[in-house]
């Protein structure tokens, strides 16, 4: 418990200060926005735009796995989330959604994964079904339903641009320096990530979606109800999803593009990665999500100076990390009963 | 979905068999089409529905009736192709984009009596009739435009540009095809302007607009002022920079100031491909008896298969010294006094430039 409770110890140490920089380099840039080098500032700002869905991925895939039920059909609800949220916001205002229209967007979005979260746990949790081959069915299906909707909506896979999200501003009490100045689900990501943490490792209901995973009867045993924490784990992957998928569309693209492997392009899977490389932590899923981002900003940038990176290689870099640290380093192991069904009273 | 007219759909049959092995058979009765849209899918705003516009433009003109059907993955576009042959209805069966290449190598061999055309490769089978474009030519266009503009103080619309001289390019996957867009307009803008800095980077999808967005920002951010996309719905995410930046874009494949109008405020101008002109002829030629099967054919500038549009908001406020500079290099390419890369390897500094005769 102790050598468990001392490696637990350094990760978030280190974590800690991971956190610590970006947030000392944000509020640098920002007060100091006009001295220092704008494009450092602007190249942070990107980073953490980038990190915003495979960071909230992550958070999702966290509550779902920790509790025993694998979701890897997060990238499913990235998808429903971000049409869902141009649908909602331009049925309701058209091409000059007010903020207001939008923000219901962002909700009926959420709600909207949430539902689809609802009822892959409904399949996993009552019908027993086998939870990768249920989560592919999530992503497959909003691979599918999305453009398919969209379809329906406008005559065509991909929506017509709306409005954005406006930025929130942080300012310094009575007086006018920014402190920090982003689209609004970049500050609620940096909400969630610590928020998660102390629900994870604080709280009685962290102790519980831990003892779901890793000893079910054991929380049975106890007097809780084990499907009511599981579909609790599962319904907050897809409230996270939500946001992250939200977040994506409304906080920034202001479009939905349904072709292809649609606009959210794999950033679910990216997550699922995050979380596993981050060992379940919320600290550190938020670490790899935005090492895994900058890393995308810094190959853009490269490209730009001539180096010619493939984005292709620096695309397969988070599951080639997370190949790496489960294959060598072997910090992450998966909850004990993810996976498994768990009935009340068996045996 | 499949044959609203069965009768039709039987003449049509009867028309096909009875071409077989007839080259130069005038078609009688109805022309029936199957058309294979590329993955993007109806209504990306360019490539699919530019083909789309050409097969409607082909049924008003002509006794033509069509089928469309799109795939969801790469790996659809074969059994859509087979689809189609395999029912023997189909005059022609349109196959639009490169990723059809593959699939239909295969498919015009087993069906070596069936017709096909397509666009944006090359297949050799004495059955299929070919359509490439010149991609580089109006690439260099707008290359050119870009060149020009970056280098003067220019403000409409919601943009303006700034003091650096320096454009970029945002491409979507890093493929041959692509590349040529690069070179082209590359080769454009230092054709205008050897001085200009060009910044190039490639997103890895045609499909996500926040990839294309952060590109642009960065590229906006490090002084550009005009960036052109080659990058389907990615591309939208360049506008969308550029709106919030200030800063302009340029469109591909269709006019996209008319397609996106919500962008057309920063759309300075477009690299359109003729598609529709393409699949409109092809159709032309079997109502006319005139498919040439194994054909390849090249549409450049001459032959309009591309050119520069400019906006439908902006074009206006465009020099007039510009606009008769970017005819000039047109001519030229035309005669053949510009030579355009097509391979953003051989774009030497100024290179585009050192070819020119029509100072």
């Amino acid at each position: 418990m102790s050598i468990a409770d001392s490696r637990r110890g350094r990760w978030i140490a280190a974590l800690l200060v991971l956190l610590g920089i970006v947030v000392a380099l944000e509020l640098f840039a920002g007060v100091l926005g006009v001295l220092v080098d704008i494009v450092d500032a602007n190249y942070l700002r990107a980073v953490l735009r980038l990190t915003v869905p495979i960071a909230f991925a992550a958070l999702g895939g966290i509550f779902a796995e920790k509790s025993g039920v694998i979701n890897i059909g997060l990238e499913g609800l990235l998808i429903i989330s971000a049409f869902t949220s141009i649908a909602v916001a331009g049925l309701l205002g058209g091409g000059d959604a007010t903020q207001a229209e939008l923000w219901i967007g962002f909700g009926s979005a959420v709600l909207a994964s949430v539902l689809f979260a609802l009822l892959f746990a409904v399949v996993c949790i009552e019908f027993k079904a086998d939870q990768i081959i249920a989560g592919l069915a999530v992503w497959l299906i909003a691979l599918g339903l999305a453009p398919f909707a969209s379809k329906v909506i406008w005559g065509q896979v991909n929506s017509p641009p709306i409005a954005t999200l406006n930025n929130w501003t942080l300012r310094i009490p009575t007086t006018d320096v920014v402190l920090f100045d982003a689209s609004p689900p970049v500050f609620m990501m940096l909400i969630s990530v610590p928020v998660a943490w102390y629900a994870l490792n604080r709280t009685a209901f962290g102790r519980w979606i831990e003892a779901s995973g890793e000893n079910p009867k054991a929380l049975d045993t106890v007097g809780v109800d084990v499907r009511k924490v599981r579909y609790t784990g599962v319904l907050l992957s897809g409230f996270f999803s939500g946001l992250g998928g939200a977040g994506l569309a409304l906080g920034r693209v202001g479009q939905f593009i349904g072709g292809g492997t649609t606009m959210v392009n794999g950033r679910g899977w990216i997550g699922i990665t995050a979380y596993l490389f981050g060992n379940y932590n919320p600290l550190g899923a938020f670490g790899a999500s935005f090492l895994f981002a900058s890393l995308d900003a810094l190959q853009i940038r490269l490209q730009q100076l001539g180096y010619n990176v493939p984005s292709e290689l620096i695309g397969i870099i988070p599951y080639v990390t997370v190949v790496v640290v489960l294959a060598f380093v072997g910090r992450t192991r998966l909850p004990s009963a993810a996976g498994d069904h768990y009935e009340s009273g068996e045996e | 979905m499949w044959g609203r007219n069965t009768r039709r759909e039987f003449l049509g049959a009867m028309g096909t068999a009875a071409a077989f092995g007839t080259t130069g058979f005038v078609q009688q009765g109805t022309v029936n089409v199957g058309m294979v849209y590329a993955t993007g899918g109806l209504g990306d705003n360019s490539f699919n529905d530019m083909a789309h516009e050409g097969v409607q433009q082909a049924a008003e003109e002509y006794d033509v009736e069509f089928q469309n059907s799109e795939p969801s993955s790469p790996s659809d576009v074969g059994s859509l192709q087979r689809r189609f042959a395999q029912s023997g209805n189909y005059d022609l069966i349109c196959c639009i984009g490169f990723v059809q290449q593959d699939a239909l190598s295969e498919n015009a061999q087993r069906f070596g009596d069936q017709r096909f055309m397509v666009v944006d490769t090359v297949v050799e089978q004495p059955n299929v009739a070919s359509y490439r474009f010149r991609e580089h030519q109006g690439s260099f266009q707008v290359g050119h435009l870009a060149g020009l503009l970056t280098t003067m103080e220019f403000s409409a619309g919601a943009g303006e540009t700034n003091e650096a001289p320096t454009v970029g390019f945002v491409g979507g996957q890093e493929v041959p095809l692509i590349a040529r867009f690069e070179a082209g307009y590359v080769a454009g803008v230092r054709h205008a302007n050897p001085d200009v800095e060009v910044l190039s980077a490639y997103a890895g999808s045609f499909s996500d607009p926040a990839q294309g967005q952060s590109i642009a920002n960065s590229m906006y951010d490090n002084g550009a002022d005009i960036i052109y996309h080659a990058a389907g719905g990615t591309g939208n995410g360049v506008f969308r920079a550029a709106q919030s930046t200030g800063r302009f874009a340029i469109g591909v494949d269709a006019d996209q100031s008319q397609s996106i109008p919500e962008y057309s405020d920063v759309i300075l101008a477009s690299m359109v491909k003729r598609v529709d002109q393409a699949v409109f002829e092809s159709v032309e030629s079997v109502v006319n008896g005139e498919f040439a099967g194994g054909s390849v054919n090249e549409l450049g500038l001459e032959q309009n298969g591309v050119e520069a549009v400019y906006g439908q908001d902006l074009g206006p406020e465009i020099p007039e010294d510009v606009k008769s500079a970017l005819e000039q290099s047109h001519e030229a390419i035309v005669a053949g006094d510009i030579e355009v890369p097509t391979d953003p390897a051989n774009v030497g500094e100024g290179e585009g430039a050192t070819t020119t005769t029509n100072q």
